[in-house]
């Protein structure tokens, strides 16, 4: 399982970018994404096209964390979204890691995994969270790591030199969520 | 379809918190001259000024016109020849948009006609030029029915359709499977995507994106095309009948020495002979006599002499079909040309290829008005007259005997003792071949079995455009082709049946459940694929779920993409397919439409982001035309998302864009480059007035105006390169 949070503004400029992997099952934290190095923008991409869902998931539901609430299949990318009172929005990319048979081209177009069959993974089969990125102890572990996040974005946003709409350069702040990653997906 | 496409760009809902104020952004697409005006200034400026007029606009307006502008659009409905017909595609006239996909599916279900001709009449014909012989001369008028065609529906209320048409086969062809020429109709159909790709760029490499009149995406002609020979890709099949004749045209001419004889011979021909018609054919079809009679050559009063004992013979069921037999050339006072076929399967396109290059020049045969007048008056007749009133018949007589029956509490008790007494003890061992009357060695129903013949009353109502009836008959008849393991027949009824749920107007989106469609989809393409392998009829059964589930409009927009991601998952497709389909989820994203007052439930950035993919895409296979206008469709669905104007708020997919935007722009000038030097002087007077028209749409084409400047006009340009770098920084962010 691959992970990408991003932290939008409200005026969807990105905040903060982490990626990495996961930790579970013997995960040695670093996120290996199905598409090929030269196409890392995918999650960027998917990221944004999932804001179309989260706006209107963001009126229907009165939580703050979202759930999962997309989904792009030719990837097998899952987007969880949280909502903070100010207006940021957390969104988490998580993607099974690469089947060994799947073959991404360039733009991640041509893997042959179809919507949640992705399943089965090598590394990490032992763990819940990484297996099926839609059951519910996944998204009670990103409801974890979101609230973590957030916790620790509300300290950040509370600084004096920190304005809000500014990107977190804060690296305890990054370290946290890294930490916050570790513990819970 | 409401669609605010012209509106000025809907601002997605405001974001959570209160506090941070949202500036609007600029309006892209001014309708305001005095918006134009303004960037016109603009752009003059960046220009600096240089007075390279002619080498510029001889580029700009080569570049892929913006048609979602009204100046363009008009542009290119005086000349038509430059985008559309370059494909061939017979849809010139009539403005775009998910109604005519729609019409286009209607119509590929239309009702099968043979054609069954004697030798004699086949001669005459092919001395008017058309080497087909007399199937081939009445096909193209088949495809459009003159005038309104009337048909009752199974409750009695009738409807005109303007759009019916019927398909006239060669009766030798029905039900013989082409021996499949080394490649299935999938790479055939590749095949003539890449052919039709490389001529519409050799020709004029313009842009052959068409937009409907709101300014949404359209399907691409080329699209267009791909999905006509997809749907009518298929040959005749036991598991449906849409390729079955309805009825049978035997035509004879008035030079045949002993006419009733040859008529005699034909139909026992079409029964018993050598040439009948495959097992898995319902045989009674209607009979339908035909007398040519040789204008030129032959005394009228013989003829119709002949003509009522034809009449006196067979009954109502005849036409005398008045022709010249002399071959009509161009230059003939009342020639009229020939209608193109629109409906050619994949095979056809291929043999055929040399005549889409040039078209309309020899290709094409022509006819005397008179004759072509006389084959319209007799398809009318043949249609309005004896083939549809023969449909609503037999549906009548089969929904009266056998649905009925099957409906009624005694069916339902037969079909349910049959599953369970057969299922208990034979299930395993016997159960596909003992239980009905599914012949599971050969794998059809035999005609008259109960089962067959609802399929074919199905078809039927499906045909006649009864959705209500056709769709209740799959309902019913579904679950039996379950039972008896006849998997092609189950694949084909559940993907019908989804298909006229979708179809039937009177169904409104919230009646039907469109997770039930979804299922229903779901279990033909799995039945079609995993169960019986036959990707032509899976990609079939795919594309009309998208098409269909797209034109339903709002949520059902979402599935229709989704179905679209799975064709290309499947990889039922090529790469030239690949690139179509992204851009077909693309059009789906971008046909939902935000609704309410909080103009939410847009999905413009995902629209955006898959035809950024597609432009990536097309520039992968070298069709940088192509992918130019994909991108310029993904900035017009990003422009209401975006705060600034083409300005990415994250800093990847800004790089990749600008990178992509540049390299399209390269390749592009690259392609032209060629082209430039050698049509230059013609094409200059012609564009330098569109210039304007293009430039004063949206000032982001700086970047693209940019290089030309310094790449065409490097030796014409008075005050040399412009600084540069600035054909770099493309998405003036300045």
């Amino acid at each position: 399982m691959s992970y990408y949070f991003t932290i939008l503004s409200p005026t969807d400029t990105p905040l903060f970018n982490i990626a990495f992997g996961t930790s579970k099952g013997g995960g040695d934290g670093i996120a290996r994404f199905r598409f090929p190095e030269t196409a890392q923008y995918m999650n960027q991409f998917i990221i944004h096209s999932s804001l179309d869902i989260l706006e209107e998931a963001q009126w229907t539901n009165g939580a703050m964390y979202l759930k999962h609430i997309d989904t792009y299949p030719p990837a097998a990318a899952y987007i969880s979204a949280f909502l903070t009172p100010s207006g940021a929005r957390f969104l988490l990319l998580h993607q099974p890691p690469h089947l060994p048979s799947s073959t991404s081209t360039g733009s991640g177009l041509g893997s042959s995994s179809l919507l949640g069959s992705a399943g089965s993974t090598t590394r990490a089969s032992s763990s819940s969270v990484a297996a099926n990125p839609t059951s519910p102890q996944t998204e009670e572990a990103v409801r974890q790591f979101m609230n973590e996040v957030y916790e620790n974005y509300v300290k950040t946003a509370m600084s004096p030199f920190y304005k809000q709409g500014m990107e977190i350069k804060s690296p305890v702040f990054r370290t946290r969520v890294t930490a916050a990653g570790k513990k819970w997906l | 379809m409401t669609s605010p496409g012209d509106a000025t760009p809907v601002k997605p809902p405001p974001s959570f918190s209160p506090g941070v104020a949202r500036v609007a952004s600029p309006s892209r697409y001014p309708e305001e001259h005095e918006s134009t005006q303004s960037i016109d200034v603009q752009l003059a400026e960046t220009q600096s000024a240089s007075s390279s007029t002619p080498p510029l606009s001889a580029t700009i307006s080569d570049l892929p016109n913006r048609s979602g502008s009204p100046h363009s659009r008009s542009g290119r409905s005086s000349t038509p020849h430059l985008a559309r017909s370059s494909i061939g595609s017979p849809f010139d006239g009539r403005a775009d948009g998910s109604e005519d996909i729609r019409s286009l599916i209607i119509r590929s279900f239309s009702p099968t006609i043979a054609v069954h001709a004697s030798e004699d009449t086949d001669d005459l014909v092919r001395n008017k030029g058309f080497k087909g012989g007399f199937w081939e001369l009445i096909r193209p008028f088949g495809e459009t029915v003159s005038g309104k065609v009337v048909i009752r529906d199974s409750i009695g209320s009738s409807r005109a359709w303007e759009d019916y048409g019927v398909r006239f086969v060669s009766f030798k062809g029905i039900g013989k499977a082409t021996p499949s020429r080394d490649s299935g109709p999938l790479a055939q159909m590749e095949e003539v995507l890449k052919k039709q790709l490389d001529s519409s760029e050799g020709l004029m490499g313009a842009s052959i994106r068409t937009k409907d009149v709101l300014g949404f995406p359209a399907a691409t002609p080329l699209f267009k095309s791909y999905l006509q020979q997809l749907l009518c890709a298929a040959p005749a099949a036991p598991h449906e009948t849409f390729g079955h004749p309805v009825a049978n045209v035997i035509a004879i001419s008035s030079r045949n020495p002993a006419p009733l004889e040859s008529l005699r011979q034909l139909y026992a021909d079409s029964t018993t002979g050598d040439r009948h018609l495959p097992d898995w054919v319902h045989q009674e079809y209607l009979r339908y006599y035909v007398l040519v009679h040789d204008e030129e050559r032959d005394d009228i009063t013989e003829s119709t002499k002949l003509y009522d004992q034809m009449k006196r013979h067979f009954g109502l069921h005849c036409h005398l079909l008045r022709l010249r037999s002399s071959q009509c050339v161009v230059t003939d006072d009342d020639s009229v040309q020939v209608p193109r076929c629109e409906w050619l399967s994949p095979s056809e396109h291929l043999s055929g290829a040399e005549t889409l290059v040039d078209l309309g020049t020899d290709g094409t045969p022509y006819l005397f008005d008179s004759d072509a007048t006389a084959i319209r008056a007799f398809i009318r007749e043949l249609v309005v007259q004896s083939v549809i009133p023969f449909m609503e018949n037999k549906v009548a007589v089969w929904n009266d005997q056998v649905a009925s029956r099957r409906r009624g509490i005694s069916g339902r008790f037969i079909s349910m003792s049959k599953r369970w007494a057969f299922g208990s003890s034979s299930r395993s061992s016997m159960g596909s071949s003992g239980g009905g009357n599914y012949d599971s060695t050969q794998h059809f129903y035999t005609p008259d079995s109960p089962e067959a013949v609802l399929r074919k009353m199905a078809d039927f109502a499906f045909m006649l455009r009864d959705w209500k009836l056709s769709t209740s008959t799959y309902e019913m008849i579904r679950s039996d082709f379950g039972n008896d393991k006849a998997w092609k027949y189950h694949a084909g009824a559940h993907e019908m049946c989804a298909v006229s749920m979708l179809l039937n107007p009177l169904a409104t989106s919230a009646k039907i459940k469109l997770d039930s469609v979804d299922q229903l989809f779901e279990t033909a393409c799995y039945s079609y694929l995993t169960r019986c392998s036959d990707a032509p009829h899976a990609l079939r059964c795919l594309s009309l779920a998208v098409e269909l589930l797209k034109s339903r409009g709002g949520s059902a927009t979402e599935s229709a993409a989704k179905w679209a991601m799975r064709v290309m998952d499947f990889g039922l497709v090529g790469s030239v397919g690949q690139i179509l389909y992204t851009e077909r989820v693309a059009a789906c994203y971008a046909s939902k439409t935000p609704v309410g007052a909080a103009k939410w439930g847009g999905r413009r950035r995902k629209a955006g982001m898959w035809s950024t993919l597609a432009a990536d895409q097309w520039l992968k296979a070298g069709k940088p035309t192509l992918a130019s206008a994909c991108l310029e469709e993904a900035e017009r669905l990003y422009a209401d998302v975006l705060e600034a104007d083409g300005v990415f708020p994250m800093p990847e997919m800004q790089n990749f864009v600008d990178n992509l935007r540049h390299a399209i722009k390269v390749e592009y000038l690259e392609a032209r480059g060629f082209d430039a030097r050698d049509d230059s002087p013609t094409e200059d007077p012609l564009d330098t007035e569109e210039i304007s028209e293009k430039l004063d749409k949206r000032n982001h084409r700086r970047s693209l105006i940019g290089l030309p400047v310094q790449l065409d006009a490097g030796a014409l340009n008075p005050q040399g390169p412009r600084d540069p770098e600035n054909p770099n920084d493309d998405f003036e962010r300045a």
